[in-house]
């Protein structure tokens, strides 16, 4: 299987050779580039710098709203949110690079039709701290290998998370309490992180441990047979039971699947 | 606070034998900023791989039902100190400040003081 990160892997060489300005758009989000730097990306699935930002209390929406109102026209949105006092360089850096990287993610990593650059498009926030392009696509590479290593079902990234009922007695840290109380079969992991205003691909991380510690169902995904628990890194997952008894069982219909769309179906639009 | 860059840069120059340090992201296993390190000692590689030595801690606490927090953790090698320092404020969700010290050079005591001095002027 190729690595979708390397098919775009020529691409950003040449913009990073030509210290291109511009826009690289993919299916599932963008990277902005000044003088062949990524400066900024945006993935729908991940949430934006002001999602990050408001949703924890570190900055009021209307404070967003200002800066945007003030330096939009300008892109310097990000710089305007320091000159008002509401962040400090540091936190401002570190928000930032956790979005950069989150939302270049899913748009080197995921698997995409045609890749297209457009020349000369800035993004408003403006240039906070630009990385490499090949240490964004290092990372972006090491991503997809970690959430192998976790547990090499990609299903679960995508399909709504349901905790399962019975977890009594066992011991969970508050920070995995507050995804599980958000599993209800009906969100996906990408809501989730939105409403926790946490990363989406920490979000991902997290949901493939839980999955790996049998905290959520994942029949949406292919769980591995008793005693062949995912633990090599990289590992391709295959999705041929290899046991010959469950081999030869007829195909389950699959539950997980029609409760889905039972669940899509009765959702309040 | 300055930036990270600046505050990792006093890391490095309050500290005595500082050899690298990074700031890490828990659940990624990102380092957001780094600053030293080189060939010997690839701290991207560091991070990642510190990363598990946290998770691994705090998992064992939660199965001891420990109710309680890491402050730091101490790891002391043949010639080197890494020193792992689990950052807590408003919105850190999970990160952490990663130290690899020259053991014939570093002072433990000073250089965990300084760390604490640290963490409360990243104040993220």
């Amino acid at each position: 299987m190729r690595n979708p990160v390397s098919v775009v892997s020529p691409m950003l060489i040449r913009l990073t050779d030509e210290r291109a300005t511009g826009v690289l758009i993919r299916d599932h989000g963008a990277l902005y580039l000044i003088d062949g730097q990524v400066v900024h990306a945006e993935a729908a699935a991940a949430p934006g710098l002001d999602v990050l930002l408001t949703s924890g209390g570190r900055l009021r929406p209307e404070h967003w709203e200002e800066a945007i109102a003030e330096a939009g026209t300008r892109c310097q949105v990000a710089r305007q949110l320091v000159i008002n006092g509401h962040l400090t360089v540091g936190e401002l850096e570190l928000c930032h690079l956790a979005t950069l990287f989150d939302a270049a993610f899913f748009t080197l990593a995921t698997r995409s039709g045609a890749t297209r650059f457009r020349y000369g498009v800035t993004h408003w926030l403006g240039p906070i701290r630009p990385v490499p392009p090949g240490t964004v696509e290092r990372e972006s590479m090491r991503r997809v290998r970690l959430l192998n290593s976790v547990w090499p079902y990609a299903e679960v990234d995508t399909a709504p998370v349901r905790r399962r009922t019975r977890l009594a007695g066992r011991v969970i840290s508050p920070h995995r309490r507050a995804l599980l109380d958000l599993a209800d079969g009906i969100r996906t992991p990408s809501t989730i992180a939105r409403e926790l205003g946490r990363p989406a691909f920490n979000t991902l991380v997290e949901v493939r441990r839980l999955a790996a510690d049998g905290f959520i169902d994942a029949s949406a995904g292919v769980p591995p047979p008793p005693g062949q628990q995912p633990s090599a890194a990289g590992a391709q997952p295959s999705k041929e039971p290899s046991d010959p008894a469950v081999k030869e069982s007829p195909p389950a219909p699959d539950s997980a699947l029609l409760r889905r769309i039972r669940e899509a179906l009765e959702a309040p639009r | 606070m300055a930036n990270t860059e600046a505050a990792l840069k006093e890391a490095t120059t309050s500290i005595e034998g500082v050899l690298g340090a990074a700031l890490v992201d828990y659940t990624s296993g990102m380092a957001l900023g780094t600053i030293g390190g080189g060939k010997d000692l690839d701290l991207a590689v560091a991070a990642a791989g510190n990363t598990d030595v946290v998770r691994a801690k705090v998992r064992t606490m939660e199965q001891l039902g420990l109710q309680d927090g890491i402050e730091d953790i101490l790891i002391t090698l043949g010639t080197q100190y890494h020193l792992i320092r689990l950052l807590r404020g408003r919105g850190t969700d999970g990160l952490f400040l990663y130290l690899a010290l020259d053991k014939s050079r570093a002072n433990l005591a000073m250089a965990r003081h300084q760390l604490k001095k640290i963490e409360s002027q990243l104040e993220i």
